[in-house]
């Protein structure tokens, strides 16, 4: 197989190229070039082909990356699509946002050996794009259609995950969700300058073609009620997300001018697909000219950052209580949002928000990094008297998010959820307390990464056709 | 009753034997020995010809072993014409008078204490021979004296008497033997047929008579005091001196036995004997007429190899064949390997092979039929074999040169048989036949040519150019592929690499997934055989570089009566190769017509439950059908697979179908041919073959490989180009497999099951694979049928047809568990980074948590008594000098890795290997920090890189590495990219330039040669122990007792699972066992015969944790190497590209970019040895137990906690856990000093030359010598290194002059400064391993000999010579300068295979070469004189060019030697070449490597010399 990989003692690594950072500042479009068939073929061909796949043991879907980028770089692109869309429902989409360097890149043997890692994650960008330029993506096509049906709630990443494995096992699948569009967070929360959003309107319509039943602005316990929606189909899968924002618990929260991550997110998003939106329009939740603070450390606050540079803001700001080196975040997103002009201030936590009618300004702690908790990581230490403010026109909050209370929204008491309001599963069936619903993605274990999203997603997927087998079986008998 | 030791020995050997029987250890004895002749050229015979042959058997001992009772051998004898006289002289004395003719003596060995059997057995015998008509003399009881034989051999000896029969019906002499005979089967038969054991008869004939026993050689005239009558007179003598890997003393299986006597080790002997069942109902013979039957079966149960050779040989020879036709039929001479074999003796062997499958290994043999008395050897020319013509009309051979002294004088010649060569006496007509000869009278016998004309050639037939079809693609391909388990891994790193390169894919590192027995996912049966491989008893073949002799002709058809001789015998089809590709098979099936039957192989899975045993079934009655039905063919196919029919796992339906007919005496009436969908790798093929397929088409590879080729991924090929690759991949693939195991020829191969199972259960075995081991049981057929069915279901059914990705050879997630997991890797690597033992624990208890692997995954530990407490517990670093890392050669780890490991090792008073390929000598002292990167074991593999006398001196134990885990039984290559400067230097060779290792030593081809190579070694480091390290299979306990007497101090059993830097995938993967079946074995057998306190055992294989280290120690070891893990320690994360030079951190690479990644400390090493130490107290101490030692051994610790998985039949450790016991022994080494080795003349020498070793005196000394002074100078060559070092002293500084014939090994290891002078000639292995001495070996100034035309030197001289001369007035044997790397050498002649793997050094050959010259040579420079213009037609044309020496330089150099040549010499041959120079030179070859060519400093062609110049 190692025809002609093992190249990295004279290749050397060249991740994508880049939109220069003024270029990119003007505008919402992705940010990373496509790599070229040439270069996508000599960086495949780095790779070491190891014994023990460290990228594919962190890539949370399993992606049998060793594999296809062995076909990739002996050119023999569909069946290095076949192959790495195998594993995965949706490669063009973890291939742009995947946090690669913590992932299947960051573990790479080249990497932790100091070769540099194969850039796993363009050459997989590269070769699903390859694969719909050449007609190669086709909608899912079931061998045999059956006659059960799952009503799938959210269309985020776990949610149409699920319907892409259920519906090619055969399955009748309606995909419910309460947005105008379905994607989930890949429309709304994600900015486009990392998924275009073209790229996930062309999967949901492949899904739609391939005979999803797609009901956007479907709410559920509003539009339709549970017990409505258990009852047409077979089985039920929630996938709804979590949206509820980690409040910041510091005096002046509640100026105006203080606002959540996602509201800011999503009101950017529906600009840039057209949409008019009056918040935006009043300019509450537009960033331009303004003074801009972002408070969090995460993927969140970097989409934050990055948007408020595009929309024109007078400065860019991210506050984050640890440093560089523990912050959740992917440093290639701290990387570019450096390059674009944000100024971080590192361990430094909000003290109080103040302003008269609305924000003026942040007062601030320094703060120095303790010894590490139970779970491994530092906690940061306030320092006394270190009080220091920034001026601030808007602060964004990017604090982390909760679930939402599911079993209120939904109307189903029965529907049993953990304290953090996480909905519980068997982790063996994937089923919730209530017979034939199941649950997957953030819903269940907290906010996290699409790519856990999809993993979970499929995962589901397997357990529901297990389930509604057993079931047809049983009832043949 | 009190009882002497020697009956206590023999009743607890036999109750321990039969314990471990019972456990199915396999005690199988190998053995070796020296062998040889005296006969009398005129015919007439003479008292001389007896003596003599006592007087050679005494200087034999050293190929024998020694009990510790220095009485007890493991049997010699002697056999020789009857004394008429002397027994009418009897019967006279008795009172009668003798009727005229010759009497008849039967050799009886008679039960000694059961008087009752002993009476019955009489009664037998004599009932037997009065049936006949013949009347009996009487029974003489043979004096016999007690006195000099041991204890045990006395306990075991039988009653010998004689009965002598008269020949009363005055029948001719011819028809009287060949009546004996049948009456002495008859015996047999009935005697079998009794509860009577010890009853053996020696010999039954009225022509000659065995005097054989359990005495040492030199005690056969005091045991026998019959011989010293001078009444025994004789034409010949055929002596013979066993060396067995037992130490029961067992009488009968002494030698000679009736008709031959054997050195050596039939490889094929299961194969062999399996086919003459197969053969026997269809012999027939004249000569036996009603009788036949009481003859059979032919092949009797209890013998040795050598033993069941004779039964076939004597069988052949009553049925009216001379002797040397005999030995041709049975070990034929290779077609291949004699360019030169004339066309009546290419017809002639032709028809041999036609009609019956060679008996293929080691053999030198000696034998008669009464009338022709002929010396013989194997093809391979793998024993030496010498003889000597004297003045007095007696013909001598022997083993050794210089067992019968005959004064030089007297000599007319000294010569030897080279490989395939036969040399026999017609005692009637008083001629003596030299090989040439004695053919050209044997193929003019009969019209051989006419004959063979009759074999119709299938491969003109069936190569008729048509295209390959292919009628598979897409889905319906991948759907079958599905089914069949195959995975895109077997796409892409097997069947890929098999077409673009024509060779097999290579791998490295060690297999670590499950057995296939244990494992969670679907296994093809092939995964539960293991490939059989020789090791120490038998070497394995070079099949690339030996390619001669080895053969895949595969014959088909209706084999005939092999008694018979007549042209009938040639009606058959003939293939060049087994392998067939699908345009191929379809031109044979056509060509068959009628006469071929097809049985469909596959099963309806609607069938009720029995549905894979109901199908077995069927094709087993439709074979049987067929056959008798008049088919001389059957084809067997699994092409109907079906979405509703599985396929029969194919090799169950040939081993069942071949297993089936010969049950049924039907086998040899048909060709057995496959069709298989699941055949992919080499191993599927080996394993069809092995099980008694004839051909094999797999015709599904050939798909997937068209599908491949239409896809485009094998660039331009065409389909038909791609399909010749693979089907040459899988030629070269079998040729190795059936080379590991030391067999050349596929027909003796074919049924011979060369494989152990693992996991399958022993009643599936019994019933498909009769005879083949499975030690723990496992899977039967409801399993394989649940397995099938379900791996058929999941493939047809799957919603998508996309092959997995696999997961079998490299970690992928959903396949395979591999034991080195990912993330345990990563907290063993924290931890030893650390120094944290907790997170090592977590790591420890993450191996346990893996599902079950291995064998010992199976098993638990139960405590001996209330848990010790951890104070009282032997400390860590007693612990740790336990562990060694086993040897990984510089050159596969990087210089770095290395160092480190040793380093590490040093610290911690533990071991490190060196590994092949020697050592810095820098390294041989501390550096001034005090880290000491000097490896304390010094191992000495195949290609002896490095070897010499001062890597031998600088180390505390030697390890002979006769096997490796990963690829047991075969060589490997060091690619030229990897020789780097610094390797290049330490190997002796050339940068750039590839290096081979080749599969044996070239000096242990046999248990006494190891004996040798061990006593070399222990002269040459006189304080060093000596390790051999052999591989986990069955039998391996009988190897180890005799590694044991071969006076080995440790023993390694290294398991399958072993790393290496490049292998064959399907070697890794398929060859050789788990240590924990070989080492509980060996164990076993050690305690049986009371070896085991005297020696130490050691065992790795992907050790990883204290706990298996404690398993380890239960199961018999008390050393432990650690390999992989170490690796693991210092960075290594299982990359797996060892053999691609592109190991990211630095471990396994030469690369300097990825050296300087290297980022292992010696540290963490020893925080590793230390971690699993502390983890070894922790369970010692919750044994109850304070010392490792006190648990060596302890099987009762352990017990089996699962018995695998619900649709196994059985998974039983039990045979593992067997006890023999102790006896009151330890049950490990008590012994603190090596086991040591008689002294050499060296001690004398050492003496004699203090002023030498004190004051650097110059000195000669002068010494009278015989065969038995073996390694003469190597001690000495010790004492000097030590002293001044291998180059402190000038050549020639002390001169040893030795008059007489010198035993092996002279001068073995000899350093600069020692000159060695021999006036006579010199046995096997001169200059082995020669590190700056000189040679001279020449006849003495009064022998009449032309030195030119005479054997001067043995076989595998100047094997592994890194610098030195050697100068000998004559011809060398066998593999002259094998493996040299520096030595320059004049001799006069050499043998086969001469030059091979050279890589340095000057050779000058002063005559003809035997074939094969210069086979793999990479290095140095030879120089032939060819006066019969034939050269060109024995070299072998794969790495050497050949020309007539050009350049002047090169002219110099060569007459420069041979002018020190006669210097030395004196040799007139020499001289007179000088003397007529210029007409003389132009007949010189020079012989240089290609890849030399560009790298000379001064070229070989004039044009490039005077561009240069």
């Amino acid at each position: 197989m190692n025809r002609k990989m093992l190249q990295f003692t004279h290749i050397e690594q060249r991740m994508p190229d880049k939109r220069t950072a003024a270029a990119r500042r003007g505008d919402f479009g992705e940010v990373t070039l496509a790599l070229d068939g040439e270069r996508a073929v000599e960086q495949s061909s780095r790779c070491e082909q190891c014994g023990i796949p460290f990228c594919q043991i962190h890539c949370p879907v399993a992606n049998n990356i060793p594999d296809w980028l062995m076909l990739a770089a002996e050119g023999r692109m569909e069946e290095a699509y076949a192959l790495s869309s195998a594993t995965n429902s949706l490669p063009e989409i973890c291939g742009r946002i995947c946090p690669q360097d913590r992932l299947c890149e960051g573990n790479c043997v080249l990497e932790q050996s100091g070769h540099g890692a194969v850039t796993i994650g363009a050459v997989e960008k590269h070769i699903t794009e390859h694969a719909f330029a050449q007609g190669w993506v086709k909608p899912p096509r079931p061998r045999r259609e059956l006659p059960q049906s799952v009503g799938i709630v959210g269309g985020g990443p776990a949610g149409l995950a699920a319907a892409d494995l259920l519906r090619r096992a055969g399955f009748q699948v309606t995909l419910y969700d309460r947005h105008d569009r379905i994607g989930g967070l890949m429309v709304y929360g994600i900015p486009s300058f990392k998924l275009d959003k073209a790229v996930v309107e062309r999967r949901v319509a492949l899904l739609a073609e391939g005979g999803v039943a797609m009901r956007p602005g479907t709410e559920i316990g509003r539009d339709l009620s549970f017990a409505e929606l258990r009852a047409s189909h077979d089985a039920v899968l929630i996938a709804t997300g979590v949206y509820k924002p980690r409040e910041l618990m510091v005096p002046g929260a509640g100026l105006p001018g203080v606002i959540p991550a996602l509201d800011y997110l999503i009101t950017s998003n529906r600009i840039c697909l057209g949409d008019s939106v009056p918040a935006f329009a009043d300019g509450s939740l537009d960033a331009k000219g303004k003074q801009v603070v972002v408070i969090g450390g995460g993927d969140t606050a970097m989409d934050c950052v990055r948007t408020a540079i595009r929309q024109g803001a007078r400065s860019v700001k991210c506050l984050y209580r640890r440093d560089r080196a523990n912050m959740p975040g992917s440093q290639r997103e701290v990387a570019h949002a450096e390059e674009e002009g944000v100024e971080f201030v590192w361990m430094a936590a909000p003290e109080a928000v103040f302003g008269e009618r609305k924000v003026t300004g942040l007062r601030a702690l320094r703060m120095h990094l303790g010894i590490a908790d139970a779970s491994g990581r530092q906690v940061p230490v306030p320092i006394d008297g270190s009080s220091f403010t920034l001026p601030a026109d808007l602060v964004i909050t990017a604090l982390g998010f909760d679930a939402e209370d599911v079993p209120a929204l939904f109307g189903e008491p029965g529907l049993v959820v953990a304290r953090s309001g996480t909905v519980k599963i068997d982790p063996q069936s994937w089923m919730t307390s209530l017979e034939g619903v199941f649950a997957a993605g953030d819903i269940v274990r907290g906010a996290s990464l699409v790519v856990w999203a999809i993993r979970d997603g499929r995962d589901a997927a397997g357990a529901i056709t297990k389930y509604i087998g057993a079931r047809a079986a049983a009832a043949a008998e | 009753m009190s009882r002497n030791l020697g009956e206590q020995f023999v009743a607890e050997y036999l109750a321990n034997a039969a314990v471990l029987e019972a456990a199915g250890v396999d005690l199988t004895e190998h053995d070796a020995c020296g062998v040889g002749l005296v006969a009398a050229l005129d015919g007439k015979p003479r008292r001389e010809v007896v003596t003599a042959g006592i007087d050679a058997l005494k200087v034999l001992w050293h190929r024998g072993a020694v009990d510790a009772d220095g009485k007890t051998g493991d049997g010699a004898g002697i056999h020789v014409e009857l004394p008429q006289e002397f027994f009418k002289d009897h019967v006279r004395h008795q009172g009668h008078e003798p009727v005229p003719g010759r009497l008849a003596i039967g050799m009886i060995f008679l039960p000694k204490t059961d008087l009752g059997a002993q009476e019955r057995c009489r009664c037998i015998v004599e009932t037997e021979i009065l049936a006949f008509g013949y009347t009996i003399y009487g029974w003489r009881q043979v004096p016999v004296n007690v006195a000099v034989i041991g204890e045990k051999a006395n306990a075991t000896r039988p009653e010998i008497e004689q009965i002598l029969v008269a020949n009363s019906k005055n029948t001719p002499e011819e028809r009287f033997e060949t009546d004996l005979y049948l009456i002495r089967r008859r015996i047999e038969k009935r005697v079998l047929a009794e509860p009577i054991t010890d009853f053996y008869i020696c010999t039954l004939s009225c022509r000659s008579v065995i005097y054989k026993g359990m005495f040492l050689a030199e005690q056969l005239t005091s045991f026998y005091p019959d011989l010293l009558d001078e009444r025994f007179i004789s034409r010949f003598a055929i002596y013979h001196q066993r060396y067995s890997t037992n130490t029961f003393p067992t009488w009968r299986l002494a030698q000679p036995f009736r008709m031959l006597a054997h050195n050596g080790e039939i490889n094929t002997l299961t194969g062999n004997v399996n086919w003459m069942k197969a053969h026997e109902p269809r012999m027939a013979h004249i000569a036996f007429g009603e009788s036949m039957e009481d003859i059979k079966p032919i092949v009797q149960p209890g013998g040795s190899d050598s033993a069941q050779l004779d039964n076939v040989f004597e069988v052949m020879v009553r049925a009216g064949r001379p002797a040397p036709l005999v030995k041709q039929m049975l070990i034929p001479e290779s077609i291949g390997a004699n360019s030169e074999m004339p066309e009546t003796h290419r017809a002639f062997y032709s028809y041999c092979n036609a009609v019956i499958e060679p008996w293929d290994g080691p053999a030198a043999l000696c034998a008669t039929d009464g009338r022709w008395v002929m010396a013989g050897m194997d093809r391979n020319g793998l024993r030496p074999m010498r003889f000597t013509i004297t003045t007095g009309g007696l013909l001598i051979v022997g083993s050794e040169t210089g067992m019968i002294k005959v004064a030089e004088n007297e000599v007319v010649e000294k010569g030897r048989v080279g490989p395939g060569e036969t040399i026999a006496v017609d005692l009637e007509h008083g001629h003596f036949y030299r090989d040439r000869a004695l053919k050209d009278v044997l193929s003019a016998r009969r019209s051989y040519g006419s004959w063979t004309k009759r074999i119709t050639e299938l491969d003109s037939l069936v190569k008729t150019g048509a295209p390959e079809p292919s009628e598979l693609a897409g889905e319906a391909l991948a759907r079958r592929q599905l089914a069949y388990g195959l995975s895109m891994e077997d796409m892409e790193l097997i069947l890929q690499p098999m077409v673009d390169e024509a060779k097999e894919a290579i791998g490295s590192m060690g297999d670590d997934t499950p057995l296939a027995v244990l494992s969670e996912h679907y296994r093809g049966l092939h995964h539960f055989f293991r490939q059989n491989f020789s090791q120490v008893t038998n070497p394995p073949i070079d099949s690339l570089r030996e390619s001669g002799v080895m053969t895949l002709k595969t014959r088909l058809g209706n084999l005939g009566n092999i008694l018979d001789e007549d042209e009938s015998q040639c009606d058959l089809l003939q293939l060049e190769s087994p392998v067939l590709s699908t345009a191929e098979f379809e031109a044979m099936r056509a060509y068959m017509g009628d006469t071929a039957a097809e049985i469909d192989c596959t099963f309806d899975l609607e069938e009720a439950e029995s549905g894979l045993k109901g199908a077995l079934a069927r094709i087993r009655r439709e074979a049987e059908d067929a056959v008798r039905g008049g088919c001389t063919h059957l084809v067997l196919s699994d092409q109907a697979m079906a979405p509703g029919r599985a396929a029969v796992p194919m090799i169950l339906a040939a081993g069942g179908v071949h297993s089936h007919l010969v049950r049924e005496r039907l086998r040899t009436w048909t060709s057995l041919n496959v069709r298989s969908g699941e055949a992919l790798d080499v191993h599927y093929f080996a394993v069809l073959i092995g099980v008694g397929a004839t051909t094999v088409n797999a015709y599904l590879a050939q798909e997937a490989i068209a599908d491949r080729q239409r896809r485009g991924l094998f660039g331009a090929l065409s389909l038909e180009e791609c399909v010749r690759n693979y089907k040459k991949a899988v030629d070269q693939g079998l040729l190795k497999i059936m080379a590991k195991m030391g067999i050349a020829v596929i027909s003796s191969y074919r049924g011979g099951y060369n494989f152990e199972a693992v996991g399958l259960s022993r009643a599936l075995v019994a019933e498909f694979f009769p005879g083949m081991a499975s030690r723990i049981s496992g899977i039967g057929l409801s399993g394989i049928e649940k397995q099938t069915t379900g791996q058929h279901r999941a493939g047809f059914e799957a919603e998508s047809a996309v092959l997995p990705i696999g997961g079998f050879y490299r970690f992928r997630r959903g396949g395979e568990t591999h034991a080195h997991d990912g993330t345990l890797i990563h907290t063993l690597q924290t931890a030893v980074a650390t120094d944290s033992y907790s997170a090592y624990r977590r790591y420890s208890d993450g191996v346990r948590r893996l599902p079950p692997i291995t064998i010992r995954d199976l098993l638990d530990l139960r405590p001996a008594g209330p848990a010790a407490s951890a104070d009282e517990v032997e400390s860590i670093t007693e612990i740790r000098k336990r562990f060694l890392t086993p040897g990984m050669s510089l050159g596969a780890l990087s210089p770095e890795a290395h160092g480190t490991l040793n380093i590490a090792m040093n610290r911690i008073g533990a071991k490190s290997v060196s590994g092949e390929g020697g050592e810095d000598p820098e390294r041989y002292r501390p550096r001034p920090n005090g880290d000491n990167a000097n490896s304390a074991v010094k191992q000495i593999a195949s290609g002896r890189f490095g070897v010499t006398a001062e890597y031998l001196s600088n180390c505390r134990e030697i390890e002979i590495k006769v096997a490796q885990g990963a690829k047991p039984g075969e060589g490997g290559q060091l690619p030229g990219f990897k020789v780097t400067v610094e390797i290049a230097k330490l190997r002796h060779s050339t940068p750039g330039v590839m290096l081979i290792s080749p599969p044996p030593h070239h000096d242990i081809y046999s248990i006494e040669d190891l004996a040798q190579l061990i006593y070399d070694l222990k002269q040459i480091n006189p304080l060093a122990r000596v390790t051999v390290k052999l591989v986990s299979r069955s039998g391996i306990g009988t190897v180890a007792a005799g590694v044991a007497k071969a006076k080995a101090d440790t023993i390694l059993i290294s398991g399958h699972s072993g790393g290496t830097g490049a292998s064959p995938q399907t070697s890794i993967k398929y060859a050789g066992l788990p240590w924990e079946i070989g080492l509980s074995e060996a164990h076993q057998v050690l305690t049986l015969n009371r070896l085991r306190h005297r020696v130490r055992l050691r065992t790795d294989g992907g050790i990883k944790t204290g706990r298996d280290v404690v398993i380890a120690a239960l199961l018999g070891a008390e050393e432990f190497n650690i390999g992989t893990t170490s690796l693991v320690a210092m960075g290594c994360i299982m990359v797996r590209q060892c053999h691609s030079n592109t190991c990211p951190v630095g471990v396994c690479t030469q690369d300097p970019a990825l050296r300087a990644r290297f980022a292992g400390t010696p540290d963490k090493v020893v925080n590793l040895f230390s971690f699993i130490a502390e983890e070894v107290r922790e369970i010692l101490a919750s044994l109850g137990a304070r010392t490792l030692n006190e648990i060596i051994g302890r099987t009762d610790l352990l017990f089996q906690v699962s018995r695998g998985a619900a649709h196994l039949d059985d998974l039983d450790l039990n045979p593992l856990l067997a006890q023999a016991d102790a006896g009151g022994y330890a049950r490990y080494c008590t012994q603190e000093e090596r086991n040591e080795v008689p002294d050499t003349l060296d001690a004398q020498i050492i003496k004699d030359a203090r002023p030498l070793l004190e004051e650097r005196e110059k000195m000669q000394l002068t010494y009278n010598v015989r065969n038995v002074d073996r390694a003469i100078g190597t001690k000495l060559s010790h004492n000097i290194t030590k002293r001044y070092g291998m180059t402190g002293l000038a050549p020639g500084h002390v001169t040893v002059r030795l008059r007489g014939s010198a035993g092996q090994s002279l001068g073995a290891f000899a350093v600069q400064g020692l000159k060695l002078e021999v006036f006579g000639d010199a046995n096997d292995y001169v200059g082995k391993g020669l590190s700056g001495g000189t040679i001279v070996v020449r006849p003495t100034v009064s022998s009449p000999l032309r030195t030119n035309e005479n054997t001067i030197v043995g076989n595998t001289v100047l094997y592994g010579a890194t610098a030195g001369k050697l100068f000998a007035a004559g011809q060398a044997g066998e593999r002259f300068a094998v493996r040299n790397s520096g030595a320059a050498t004049v001799v006069e002649g050499c043998g086969s295979n001469g030059c091979e793997y050279m890589t340095g050094g000057t050779v000058v050959i002063l005559g003809a070469a035997g074939a094969n010259f210069g086979a793999g040579m990479t290095g140095g420079m030879a120089f032939v004189y060819d006066a019969q213009g034939n050269f060109p037609s024995r070299v072998n044309p794969d790495t050497v060019v050949w020309q007539r020496v050009e350049s002047d330089y090169w002219e110099g150099v060569l007459k420069a030697l041979i002018a020190e040549h006669v210097t030395e010499t004196q040799s007139p041959w020499a001289e007179a070449l000088l003397a007529d120079w210029g007409r003389e030179s132009p007949r010189f070859w020079q012989v240089v490597p290609k890849e030399m060519l560009s790298r000379l400093e001064h070229p070989v062609r004039r044009e490039a010399e005077l561009e240069r110049a």
